[in-house]
């Protein structure tokens, strides 16, 4: 029996609930190497801005028990030559293409969903409204339950896709932002972004990172991203998309039993380019170990009495 | 570049001297495909700390016996682990990453400025030049280091007949000094030519950061082999960038090699 991975958001249906994380998979060729693509439930690019950004200074990374810091700063080629260079081969794939989309002002988020509406190619956009990297960027989006309502509602409002909202884990509570972006009306939400941190090199006297904090992801933050997905999922009823230190198929389970819908895989890729369709192949071979026809049937089912 | 994500098998581990270290890898992907310049990104080991991958040159490689080496210093908990391993084990291998040195042209002449590891990739390109039928007196090497016994492959080196101008920090062999100011004086007495020469470095940053300002300085044609961390070691997560004339560029798929002239290093 081939057990059912498949995953609806909006009126996409995925194949399975494998997806790799903005910024971990540059913008999916750097990865065609290594496996097919298509066996991925869908790919998220970079972060796509209006203008091209250069980034942050380096250091831009500092490794972490178990995790590392990120700075990158949005560092990416612009909308208009990501549909000119960068598109040509996601459209190519048979997997679902999700684009991520950052601004530093509404009228930003806007007019970037606006040149990507209709284009061929594209899935899904997943709005970035809490990049820790950016100064007056994303982050002042996601922290205020108001300010994320008015992000996602002009989003929702200039494009047809199918919208995930990306929230941040640096905020008082998580669940109020997502009640707030599913009232706006996001298809789903995506969970959690980097932690805010920082590293000191104490013989040289200097941060880790030239951008002094940064954002905290690997296995370390997976603790705290499994209880933002548990307290998130209990609240909203559109579908949740975990992330936060998934390295393995196990991590991914947890994820679902937490109660998300689908998972993406971040650091993990560049631990192993093969993360992701590893764990595909896992939740495959643990649905057949556990019998289960479908992997959804999972989904929430944490026993907590 | 074609990247192949197999396992590698250890073949031995080497104690060169204090904290230094060679490992010699069965990777057949690797005999095939290196060129001088390359590198390998491995996992130390399965766990999850350290987490990320570690880049090294690729030092030797050993075509018909479908190995390579690679060189490291002891200077951290990866380093520490790669240290320990045993002959036999298997090894997570991403290789060979990043571009190459482009290599002199028919009769041009090569000049090499190796600081302390330094000699990892250098090693490798002298080795290619004088299987391409080089002449060895038209491959120069200057090679600095701390002191006298942080000398690797100095018995290697001398053997291959190549011009070698040495220096030591403290003066134990060679010329006392820093290797870039013994260089320096060469150029500018012009007892080094500088046209239908081509010119690569690498070293630790401060020494990189002189190469490339003598570079400018003399408009050699100069290339550079830089490191940094790197996440990913395939171009994908921007982590790695280098500050250059044309904007920041990423060490492992732009680089690791660059044109001195045009690298910013702070």
């Amino acid at each position: 029996m081939i057990p059912d991975l498949s995953v609806k958001i909006g009126r996409v249906k995925f194949s399975n609930p494998v997806l790799v994380a903005s910024g971990t998979f540059g913008y999916g060729e750097e990865y065609e190497t290594f496996f097919d693509l298509n066996r991925l439930g869908g790919v998220i690019t970079k972060t796509i801005t209006l203008n091209p950004r250069e980034g942050n200074p380096p250091p831009r990374t500092c490794e972490t028990p178990s995790g590392m810091l990120n700075s990158i700063g949005l560092a990416n080629v612009g909308v208009k030559k990501f549909i000119t260079e960068k598109l040509p081969f996601l459209r190519g794939l048979k997997t679902k293409v999700i684009v991520n989309v950052a601004g530093s002002s509404i009228e930003e988020y806007v007019e970037v969903v606006k040149r990507l509406e209709g284009k061929k190619g594209i899935d899904l956009l997943e709005i970035n409204i809490s990049c820790p990297n950016v100064k007056q960027g994303g982050i002042t989006f996601g922290s205020d339950p108001k300010c994320a309502y008015d992000c996602i509602k002009a989003v929702r409002d200039n494009t047809s896709f199918p919208i995930i909202a990306k929230l941040s884990p640096n905020v008082a509570d998580i669940v109020k932002i997502a009640l707030a972006v599913e009232e706006a009306g996001a298809d789903a939400i995506s969970l959690i972004n980097t932690l805010i941190g920082m590293a000191i090199d104490l013989e040289a006297r200097k941060p880790g990172l030239a951008n002094i904090t940064g954002g905290l992801s690997g296995p370390a933050i997976k603790p705290v991203a499994l209880a933002m997905v548990w307290k998130t999922a209990q609240k909203v009823k559109i579908p949740v998309i975990g992330l936060g230190g998934i390295m393995n198929t196990q991590d991914a389970l947890e994820f679902i039993l937490a109660g998300a819908s689908m998972i993406q895989v971040g650091t993990g890729n560049f631990v192993d380019p093969e993360c992701s369709v590893k764990i595909v192949e896992g939740l495959k071979g643990y649905c057949q170990e556990k019998k289960l026809k479908r992997i959804l049937d999972l989904k929430g089912k944490l026993k907590t009495n | 570049m074609i990247q192949s994500k197999e396992e590698g098998l250890l073949l031995s581990v080497e104690n060169l001297g204090e904290r230094l270290f060679s490992l010699k890898i069965y990777f057949p992907p690797i005999s095939k495909k290196a060129l001088p310049g390359n590198f390998c990104h491995l996992r130390v080991d399965k766990s999850y700390s350290p987490l990320l991958r570690r880049a090294f040159s690729i030092h030797r490689v050993e075509k018909e016996k479908n190995s390579f080496e690679l060189l490291f210093k002891v200077v951290g908990p990866g380093t520490k682990i790669l240290s320990e391993k045993k002959a036999g084990e298997k090894i997570d291998l991403l290789a060979p990453l990043g571009n190459s040195f482009s290599l002199p042209g028919k009769g041009e002449n090569a000049v090499l400025v190796a600081g302390g590891m330094g000699i990892a990739p250098l090693f490798y390109l002298v080795n290619s030049l004088l299987e391409k039928e080089v002449a060895p007196q038209k491959i120069s090497l200057f090679f600095g280091v701390k002191k006298k016994d942080e000398y690797l492959l100095i018995n290697e080196i001398v053997s291959t007949g190549i011009r070698l101008h040495l220096a030591t920090e403290d003066g134990s062999s060679g010329y006392k000094g820093m290797i870039t100011d013994l260089f320096f004086q060469e150029l500018k007495a012009r007892r080094l030519k500088t046209n239908r020469t081509k010119f690569f470095s690498c070293g630790p940053n401060p020494m990189l950061k002189k190469i490339s300002e003598i570079s400018r300085k003399f408009n050699l044609d100069c290339q550079i082999s830089l490191e940094n961390h790197m996440p990913c070691g395939i171009g994908a997560c921007m982590g790695c960038v280098v500050r250059t004339v044309k904007g920041y560029k990423r060490v492992c798929k732009d680089g690791p090699v660059f044109d001195a002239r045009e690298v910013i290093i702070d």
